[in-house]
């Protein structure tokens, strides 16, 4: 548990925000859009558990293959 | 002068042949229906027309005054129109306009004008992708007419739609028929006789009959006997077949239609055949033959 | 002409702005980006802290040179990027055609080169501008923890790239023109892609003329300032192949019926 907290000391958090800024971003974006939707590919409450829950590529899925295009 | 002429017109498509040998001519400034059953070969018609498919025999006149590529000067909508549906109503219309070459702001203009036409004035700000399908038949129309085309072509236009939608979209066609041509496709002769001027019948992929729709009813509209008898009227049609007096007939079972050229001469000989009398009518009637009848024998 | 070219690019644009193209596909690159410089930075760290190593031992992992992360950030991109892109984009005109929208456009007075070209464009633009935002921001930070590139190498390399993603995404908008199955343009494209990669790999001196000899040369560039024998071969095939698929889909797509021969 030492080295953990440790390594997560030695981690530079400057560098690695912008990362999670922008999958917070991502994961925002497409939930609201999820939620705006009539209807998904899919049911829809297992594309919010994927946006969720799934980092980075969820929301990314979701703008695949979850949307309907018309 | 006619604004848009086919001659010989043909279509196959490997080794069937969807469309042959049609000759079809659009008036300026008529509603000219093209009447069949499904599967006469009125989409493939109207799709060589627009040209969406390029016909295997035959050619396709415009009207020389309009030069230039006669996609210009139609507007078209297919029997199930596909809008984008993450467009607005209004914003589908600005864009088909300008595709038409409509400037921008003349685009905008036409557009809310079609809006109010077609009554969506309130739902123009909405998502297509949100509309019932009366509101996409109409929206449907509305981009077909927003660049002012001289012909319309609609294919099928009333026949995905409730009683409601059908009667709105009729009385919409009415109302532009006196400001552009329409040429529209259906199945339903009715349709037709409502709103048309000119009617085609195909069948088999040509046409069989054409012409007018008064001229049509007043030379298939013949006078004609319904009778019914108890005993079976077979032996008797010999005798009938030979008076000069019936055009045509038809029998089914008990029952049978006679057509005939003359009302006065042909009720007064029925009335006093005495072998008539023996087969014991049950029914005498004296009617005109419609349309549908018409539309039924060509077809069948 | 172009009026319409400009109403068809504009309704792309719209398009990819409704449905957020425009935000994830620049994300997806920054993090990927992103993510090979950080890595490679922490790589030690990690392996230290987690990688089990006996109590004691001394292991000295040498960064890697800032050369070396770029080329691996675009090995990043030349994998998940392109699936992410072939994915997004596999429907550009197959969907089009599958709903039946594109019949509506097009028996309007539109020509079909401009239809096709439209859309090509804004492909291009959305996939440059997300990979130049991403690219960019992996220089950004391979400059800060690794080590410096001399700019004109990274200019350069990142150029030639550019050229190799522009040759996939072409391949993707032309499969997409001649077929209606999403599936097959997305199989075909990454297929194809893959193929030029691994023969140019093997057998280069078979494959001097691939585009798939691009990213090897853009490699080159980062390193060395300088790109290997057979560079200008490979890059005027790739821009004469795009312009052949282009024109060859364009007159494919006009010879097609647009509308299905239903018979009815």
């Amino acid at each position: 548990m030492n080295e953990l907290t440790e390594a997560m000391q030695n981690i530079n958090w400057a560098l690695v925000a912008p990362i999670i800024v922008l999958q917070f971003i991502l994961m925002v974006v497409a939930l609201v859009d999820c939620l705006k939707q009539n209807q998904t590919n899919g049911p829809k409450w297992i594309w919010i558990i994927v946006i969720l829950f799934i980092n980075l590529i969820g929301p990314i899925l979701y703008f695949i293959f979850g949307r309907r295009s018309n | 002068m006619s604004l848009i002429e086919t001659s010989s017109l043909g279509k196959r498509f490997n080794d069937t042949e969807a469309v042959k040998q049609l000759n079809l001519s659009v008036r300026e400034g008529a509603c000219t229906a093209l009447l069949g059953p499904n599967g006469a070969g009125k989409t493939t018609t109207l799709n060589m027309l627009t040209g969406l498919m390029k016909p295997t025999e035959g050619t396709i006149q415009f009207d020389a005054a309009y030069e230039g590529d006669r996609r210009n000067y139609l507007g078209y909508l297919p029997q199930y129109p596909k809008f984008f549906g993450w467009m607005s109503g209004e914003e589908y219309l600005i864009f088909a306009a300008e595709l038409a070459g409509l400037p921008k702001k003349q685009a905008k203009i036409s557009a809310s004008e079609m809006l109010e036409l077609i009554g969506l004035q309130d739902d123009g700000k909405k998502r297509i992708s949100g509309y019932s399908g009366g509101m996409k038949q109409r929206l449907g129309i509305a981009q077909a007419l927003v660049h002012s085309p001289k012909l319309i072509i609609l294919d099928e236009p009333v026949s995905a739609l409730d009683p409601i939608g059908r009667r709105e979209v009729l009385e919409l066609m009415k109302r532009l028929k006196t400001h552009t041509s329409i040429l529209f496709s259906t199945h339903v002769l009715h349709d037709a006789e409502e709103v048309s001027d000119d009617i085609f019948i195909m069948n088999k992929g040509t046409v069989v009959i054409e012409g007018s729709l008064r001229e049509l009813q007043q030379t298939h509209q013949k006078p004609a006997f319904f009778l019914e008898t108890e005993k079976s009227p077979e032996e008797w049609l010999h005798t009938l077949k030979e008076q000069d007096w019936v055009v045509d007939w038809e029998l089914d079972h008990h029952r049978l239609m006679i057509t005939v050229d003359n009302m006065e001469k042909a009720r007064a000989n029925l009335l006093k055949d005495e072998h008539l009398h023996e087969l014991k009518l049950v029914k005498f009637e004296v009617a005109k033959t419609s349309l549908e009848d018409l539309f039924m024998k060509v077809i069948s | 002409m172009m009026r319409q070219w400009m109403v068809l690019f504009k309704k792309e644009w719209t398009e990819s702005l409704r449905n957020f193209k425009w935000l994830w596909l620049p994300i997806v690159f920054i993090v990927l980006g992103v993510m090979q410089p950080i890595t490679s930075y922490y790589f030690a760290d990690i392996i230290e802290n987690f990688g089990g190593l006996p109590e004691g031992a001394v292991m000295d992992i040498p960064l890697p040179t800032g050369a070396e992360v770029l080329a691996g950030t675009l090995g990043q991109f030349s994998q998940i990027g392109f699936l992410v892109l072939v994915l997004a984009f596999m429907g550009t005109v197959a969907t089009e055609k599958t709903s039946g929208t594109h019949i509506m456009v097009l028996v309007k007075p539109v020509s079909y080169s401009s239809y096709l070209t439209a859309k090509w464009v804004h492909i291009l633009m959305l996939t440059l501008g997300s990979y130049v935002i991403g690219f960019s921001a992996a220089v950004y930070y391979t400059f800060l923890l690794i080590d410096q590139v001399p700019m004109s190498h990274v200019l350069s390399g990142a150029l030639v790239y550019a050229v190799w993603i522009s040759f996939v995404m072409t391949l993707v908008l032309c499969l997409s023109a001649l077929f209606n199955s999403s599936a097959l343009v997305a199989f075909g494209s990454l297929g194809t892609a893959l193929l030029l990669s691994i023969l140019s790999m093997y057998v280069p001196e078979l494959m001097m003329w691939s585009p798939g000899m691009l990213s090897s040369h853009s490699y080159s560039l980062f390193f060395v300032g300088e790109a290997d024998e057979g560079f200008w071969l490979s890059m005027g095939a790739t821009v004469a192949l795009m312009v052949v698929m282009m024109v060859s889909t364009i007159l494919l797509f006009n010879k097609k019926e647009l509308a299905k021969d239903s018979g009815a």
